[in-house]
């Protein structure tokens, strides 16, 4: 998995491309603890995002829960592969998805 | 008529028959399949002491024919074999081949020899090739020569080994339709085959052969139709298995994924498949079972691809406690297996010391 991120003012971009799962989620989890203090408006963008598991939802949960006290998370391009796990988890109803 | 018991054959560096234990009926046609290297030809090989087994005990009759006092070449006159390279005396013309035995053992005058000969090479279909050297015949007719010569001893039974895999494909058809006849006179055989749907037409058993030993033995329909042993399905069903044993929480996940990703892509699993495979089992595997687990375990994974049926299942076999996955408390990753799933099944089980078995049937 790459992350690429882009902070523009109290706007973060954060790009995940390849797989989230088990053993990669934690470095998510590690880029959020790190860099979403301050941020107002945090923009998951999913569109070479190619395989998603539990441990990566569980990582973009905590995310949602940090930005519903200090702003707002958006998620975008999120191919149909990736929305079904949204889907069928009850996730597309908590998260915004673009 | 013939009884095996705990038959074994060791060579110095495999034993291809471990414990083997049957009984063949009189008038039993048996088709005698299986992957190669499992004992099948050494089994045939062994009812007629081609080959001499390291123990265990063959009965034809009341002859144990494994009993060093045995006059083998006498039970021999009862028992054909017909061979896969066909065996002929290429210095002798067809006629020759099939007279010089019955003269020679039964004690046949030459023109009994003669007559019996020409009538066996009728039902053969090869009656205008009598004066023919075994050079000028085609792999086919050799074939059938070769078992018109062993019907000349007029045998109780025949083994066959592989007695058409040395053909050309054209050929295979007039030696089966020669094999069938002989089924329907009442004659005993036995057939090492990797024909499947000559295995059987031809046979009223069916010897599934692994493991050293006939793994599964039943009526064509039972082995064909409906196998109940893991390794019989999997040969009749063409499954493509890809297995791995985890024992360390901190197994190479990528390495799985990576690997099974390359299993998918070798046997033409389509890729949203291949991914839901790598879904059902990060979630229930990873997610749900590992960590209800021991610190010592071993959790089996094995994925299991028809190409006939286009399917893939996946079983999970684990140790420890009881654990029926489906009441994981774990929602987000049972809805996502779910999902990726059209069933999902929990047994208890105690095969090869694992207690908890389950299987998935890939969407």
């Amino acid at each position: 998995m790459t992350i690429e991120k882009n902070l523009n003012g109290a706007e973060l971009n954060v790009k995940v491309i390849g797989r989230l799962d088990t053993t990669t989620a934690p470095q998510l989890e590690a880029e959020f603890k790190g860099n979403i203090n301050g941020v107002e408006k945090l923009v998951l963008d999913f569109a070479e995002l190619e395989y998603l598991s539990s441990a990566g939802l569980r990582v973009i949960l905590a995310a949602q829960k940090v930005m519903n006290k200090q702003g707002e998370m958006i998620i975008k391009n999120v191919n149909d592969t990736i929305n079904e796990i949204f889907e069928v988890t009850g996730f597309i109803d908590i998260l915004t998805i673009e | 008529m013939i009884k095996i018991n705990h038959l074994r054959k060791e060579y110095a560096n495999v034993t291809p028959l471990k414990d083997v234990n049957v009984h063949i009926h009189r008038g039993d046609v048996i088709s005698i399949i299986g992957p190669s290297g499992t004992g099948k030809s050494t089994l045939i090989r062994c009812i007629n002491m081609l080959e001499t087994p390291t123990s265990g005990s063959i009965f034809v009759g009341n002859e144990c024919i494994t009993d060093k006092k045995c006059n083998i070449n006498k039970i021999r006159q009862k028992m054909g074999m017909v061979f896969q390279s066909f065996n002929l005396f290429n210095h002798m013309n067809i006629i020759e081949n099939i007279m010089a035995a019955p003269m020679d053992l039964l004690g046949k005058s030459k023109q009994d020899a003669y007559d019996d000969g020409m009538e066996l090479l009728r039902t053969v279909g090869l009656a205008d090739k009598a004066f023919n050297y075994p050079d000028e015949l085609s792999g086919g007719q050799k074939q059938r020569v070769a078992i018109a010569r062993a019907l000349a001893m007029e045998p109780e039974i025949i083994l066959f080994d592989e007695p058409t895999s040395a053909l050309d494909p054209t050929m295979v058809g007039e030696v089966q339709a020669v094999i069938k006849e002989l089924a329907k006179k009442g004659l005993t055989l036995m057939i090492v085959t990797h024909e499947m749907r000559f295995a059987r037409e031809i046979a009223n058993r069916v010897f599934y052969m692994d493991e050293g030993g006939v793994y599964e033995d039943g009526t064509p329909e039972e082995i064909f139709d409906n196998p109940k042993r893991e390794k019989t399905i999997r040969f009749i069903k063409h499954l493509k298995v890809w297995e791995n044993l985890i024992t360390s929480k901190d197994f190479d996940f990528i390495g799985f994924n990576t690997s099974l990703e390359e299993f998918g892509r070798r046997n033409q699993v389509p890729q949203k498949t291949i991914y839901r495979a790598q879904s059902v089992f990060e979630e229930l595997g990873v997610q749900c079972i590992l960590p209800e687990l021991d610190n010592e375990f071993k959790l089996s994974v094995a994925f299991e691809y028809s190409q006939e049926e286009e399917t893939l299942s996946m079983t999970l076999k684990y140790d420890g406690k009881h654990f029926d996955v489906r009441e994981s408390t774990n929602m987000i990753s049972l809805a996502i297996a779910k999902n990726a799933s059209e069933s999902i099944e929990y047994t208890q089980t105690q095969e090869d010391g694992f207690t908890n078995l389950v299987t998935v049937r890939i969407k």
